[in-house]
């Protein structure tokens, strides 16, 4: 209303006439509107979808071929094999070696990566816009003809084991790996990497065995934004890259139940730490669970960027820690909330009483509405941001399929924002921020965080997954 | 020479980032001009996205640091986002926030740059709070107290706890450069960063913060003249200062590199820094040592990657460049390192890395690159010239960073082209004069046990 009123008298002054005043913030326009770039989905004859958006701003094409096929597909002894799976097809093909491979993508002026998340296998590749058509062709045979080479598989779990020892020197890792493991106790989502035995038993068939089962194309999305060919020309060569390849079917996948949560507090000891890096919560919703909404704008408010609550007071108050924020991560089946940070070590102790006292604040008491509206501008914000980049449309087109979201998802993201009302917040919290059935894991050095951290609650000391002798 | 956003608004048009087909010829379209106070300033129209990112880049970094104040520029950056005369502490912070906004400024060798990105509507919000800072920093002993810990707290963050990185923030400088401005720890010492006073604060804040030795650039989704309005009616009347004289950076002759070996607590793998030292910004030599990197370093087919990692299997990862590890190719003055940090197996020694980097280079020196080669590297150096061109935010640093750096963002241009000219002979040249054996600086990083339990932490730790 009031912002109506002042854009009525500025628009009858001369320009010339207007100044300014420097002492408060200047009251805005109305924002621009932004409508989402048209997306065709269309489906080919073996059940591959593909979705299309043109966005000419620059000569550049940005293509996913995705699969419902993550970590959550591992079998139980091989923990990474959907990651190890991902990094082998850029090996080599039944047609091309790495050499091969790498040349040409060079010689198109691109990037192709492959890489697994918990719910998906994702290829990923950004090309100038002349060769976008040729791009494809080389993720097809890639995607389809992966040969994973024995001498490609034998440096490949060398260099992961390598890899392996430097995430373990790691503490945020390390935390984010012993969290995981405790709060999705023996369900799917509770490992985020391999170990060094599943490195070892890695062999061609358990790859193959992968690839044959989950890389097909009824269980693949191609989802391509960016300034495209001629759409004649782009389904053409689609048909002749994918048309081809043989449907499957596909095993079905029953989520199974997480753990209930319950309060599980656990060192993981790192000698030599100048801090303590902690990582504490639990598990909630998938990210299809209307929950959902109102656990990212309370998630906004509690440890969202420098306005909230968290950094306020145990950065800027109190100088306890440089970072501290909350993650709300939801994947396809599940989703857990999480407070991290990392302090100093004499103040381990009151910085996680502080951040339990902040997380048990929410469950009880509504957040007053300027914190709900500023959060919501927030999440409208950087939604907004992220459309800049292509990759920004790409990843969100991904995201609405592997996460099994509904079709307009992107076009009501703000309404449903906006629609978050403070009760909804409170009872959310009472769920998922209440700390009473936290798992807390603190990765430090034991000698010098322990007693102090016994205000808490007695805490487990455990070693690290990569402590253990690997050679 | 570029299409004016003008054209393009009375066309009803939406603006957009000019190309052509040719082999390089993209361009970020631009328009620049000076306030009377001296502040520079560069638009960058494209409406495709309702976003815009004001970009301040000053003409001041960690390189312009006195003895006994190590850290210093980083922990100024830091103050800047505690409050200014309209400003209380956490207002910045809560204005671009709670009008839909990101936010940062980060220190650099050369520059210090903060940046908003906002929902376009807000261009005159996030110009209001970094006119506000510049016109008026509140320097109080309780903000500096507050902001000496949040960065020894960072410096405990991103260095001592964790692996290679106090060794190279700390060690590598002092390695290879002979000049304090430039040997100097870049994050500073506890000591020296406790040792800031108020007064220092201040200092800085008129010598450097003036609008005479910064450039805004506003990108993205705007209207040129209501910016240009804004621009004037927020900082036109801030008061410039004296040109500040950029430290003598002048590096003392030195004919032999050196070598130096580092136990790592923290490591689990072993690592080594190899470097050189690098020709000067915008010499044909430079361009040749930016291609001949291009060929070692560039893309899945580089020779690094093929030959070290593939072939030799001797090394896992690494990362190369020209003002590694703290720069970019493009990003700073001189004088400048060229640097590779490679992570090798165990079962190897330090030594046969080094000696099978110099190899790769050695080769090159001796039998030039082909065409082909050539040519795949210039592919990917105009797609990875394109694809960084995506958000408003990464055009405004670009352009921001040449217009501070060279005055001239054209020159981004211009970088490119003369790139693309360099030939056989002169990456072979290049090779030969610079990156032999005895100029090679060497920092190697073992991993080593723990510090045992029992013993007392290191003082540093402790610092009170």
């Amino acid at each position: 209303m009031r912002r109506f009123v002042f854009a009525l008298i500025f628009a009858g002054l001369p320009l010339a006439a207007q100044t300014v005043d420097l002492t408060k913030p200047p009251v805005s326009k109305d924002p621009r509107p932004y409508k989402l770039p048209p997306v065709t989905e269309t489906k080919l004859p073996n059940g591959l979808t593909v979705m299309l958006a043109e966005d000419g701003r620059l000569p550049l094409v940005t293509s996913q071929l995705i699969f419902l096929a993550g970590n959550k597909r591992d079998p139980k002894e091989i923990p990474g094999l959907a990651a190890s799976v991902a990094a082998m097809l850029m090996q080599g093909t039944n047609t091309r070696t790495y050499q091969q491979i790498a040349q040409e993508l060079d010689n198109l002026g691109g990037t192709l990566t492959a890489a697994t998340g918990a719910d998906s296998l994702f290829m990923d590749s950004s090309v100038l816009s002349e060769n976008a058509l040729k791009m494809l062709a080389l993720m097809s045979d890639i995607g389809r003809n992966a040969a994973f080479p024995q001498n490609e598989l034998d440096l490949h779990k060398q260099n992961r084991k390598q890899q392996l020892l430097v995430q373990h020197s790691q503490p945020g890792y390390v935390a984010n790996e012993e969290y995981r493991k405790l709060i999705f106790g023996d369900t799917p989502y509770a490992h985020v990497g391999p170990t060094a035995d599943a490195i070892d038993k890695l062999d061609r068939k358990a790859l193959a065995d992968f690839r044959d089962t989950f890389l097909v194309p009824n269980n693949a999305y191609l989802i391509i934004v960016g300034k495209l060919p001629a759409r004649a020309d782009l389904m053409k060569v689609i048909t002749i890259e994918f048309g081809s390849w043989q449907q499957k079917a596909v095993p079905a996948y029953t989520a199974p139940k997480p753990p209930e949560s319950k309060r599980q507090l656990v060192i993981v000891d790192r000698p030599g730490s100048v801090q303590a890096d902690m990582r504490l919560g639990k598990v909630t919703v998938a990210m299809s669970d209307p929950l959902y909404f109102p656990e990212s704008v309370g998630s906004i408010i509690e440890g969202g960027g420098p306005s909230s609550r968290l950094f306020l007071d145990i950065r800027e108050k109190r100088g306890y820690a440089y970072d501290v924020h909350t993650e709300p991560s939801a994947l396809a089946d599940a989703g857990n909330f999480a407070t991290v940070t990392q302090v100093r070590n004499d103040v381990a102790a009151d910085a996680l009483q502080g951040i339990l006292e902040h997380l048990d604040r929410m469950a009880k008491e509504p957040v007053a509405k300027e914190e709900l509206s500023d959060a919501k501008s927030y999440a409208n914000g950087v939604f907004l941001l992220g459309m800049e980049p292509q990759g920004g449309l790409a990843n969100r087109l991904a995201q609405i399929k592997v996460m099994n979201l509904p079709k307009n998802y992107l076009e009501t993201y703000t309404t449903k924002i906006n629609s978050v009302e403070p009760d909804q917040i409170e009872s959310m919290a009472k769920k998922f921020m209440a700390t009473d059935n936290d798992t807390i894991v603190v990765v430090g050095d034991t000698s010098k965080i322990q007693k102090s951290l016994e205000k808490i609650g007695t805490f487990q000391v455990v070693q690290p997954e990569g402590a253990k002798p690997t050679q | 020479m570029r299409k004016p956003a003008r054209i393009a608004l009375a066309l009803g048009a939406a603006a957009s980032l000019a190309f052509a087909a040719g082999e390089s010829d993209f361009h970020i379209p631009f328009e620049k001009y000076k306030l009377q106070n001296g502040l520079r300033v560069v638009l960058s129209r494209d409406t495709a996205v309702p976003v815009i990112a004001v970009y301040l880049i000053y003409d001041v970094g960690a390189r312009a640091e006195e003895k006994g104040r190590t850290g210093f520029a980083h922990l100024f950056e830091h103050m800047m986002f505690e409050g200014s005369a309209n400003l209380k502490k956490g207002d910045h912070f809560h204005y671009v926030q709670a009008n839909g906004g990101e936010l940062n400024g980060s220190t650099h060798p050369d520059y210090t740059d903060y940046f908003e990105t906002m929902p376009s509507n807000k261009l005159g919000l996030a110009l209001w709070l970094e006119s506000d800072r510049m016109r008026s920093l509140a320097i109080t002993p309780e903000n500096l107290k507050d902001q000496q810990e949040a960065v020894k707290q960072e410096r405990r963050l991103r260095f001592d706890n964790e692996a290679y990185n106090t060794a190279i923030i700390d060690k590598w400088p002092a390695l290879v450069f002979g000049n304090f401005q430039s040997s100097h720890s870049l994050i500073g010492s506890f000591e020296d960063l406790e040792a800031a006073s108020v007064d220092d604060v201040a200092k800085f804040f008129k010598t450097y913060y003036a609008p005479n030795n910064a450039v805004l650039v506003i990108a993205g989704d705007f209207d040129s003249s209501d910016a240009k309005k804004l621009v004037e009616q927020y900082f036109g009347n801030i008061p410039s200062q004296p040109q500040p004289v950029r430290p003598d950076m002048t590096e003392p002759a030195r004919t032999q590199g050196k070598t130096e070996t580092v136990a790592d607590q923290h490591a689990r793998v072993p690592g080594v820094v190899i470097g050189w030292p690098a020709p000067k910004r915008h010499t044909d030599e430079w361009y040749a040592l930016g291609m001949l990197d291009a060929v070692l370093t560039s893309g899945e087919s580089s020779r690094m990657q093929l030959d070290l990692v593939k072939g030799k299997q001797t090394v896992i990862q690494f990362d190369v460049g020209l003002g590694w590890p703290f720069a970019g190719f493009n990003d700073f003055k001189d004088p400048g390192e060229y640097a590779a940090f490679l992570l090798y197996k165990p079962n190897y020694k330090p030594q046969q890395i080094v000696d099978e980097v110099q190899e790769e280079i050695d080769r090159i020196a001796k039998d030039g690159v082909d065409d082909k080669e050539l040519s795949r590297v210039k592919a990917v150096m105009r797609f990875q010239k394109v694809s960084g061109l995506q958000s408003s935010l990464a055009r405004a640093r670009l352009v921001g960073q040449y217009e501070l750096l060279d005055g001239k963002p054209e020159m981004m241009d211009q970088d490119f082209t003369n790139l693309f000219k360099v030939t056989s002979p002169e990456i072979q040249a290049v090779a030969k004069k610079y990156l032999m054996a005895s100029r090679r600086d060497v920092l190697m990083i073992q991993p080593a046990p723990p510090t045992p339990a029992p013993k007392p932490a290191p003082a540093k730790e402790e610092n009170k």
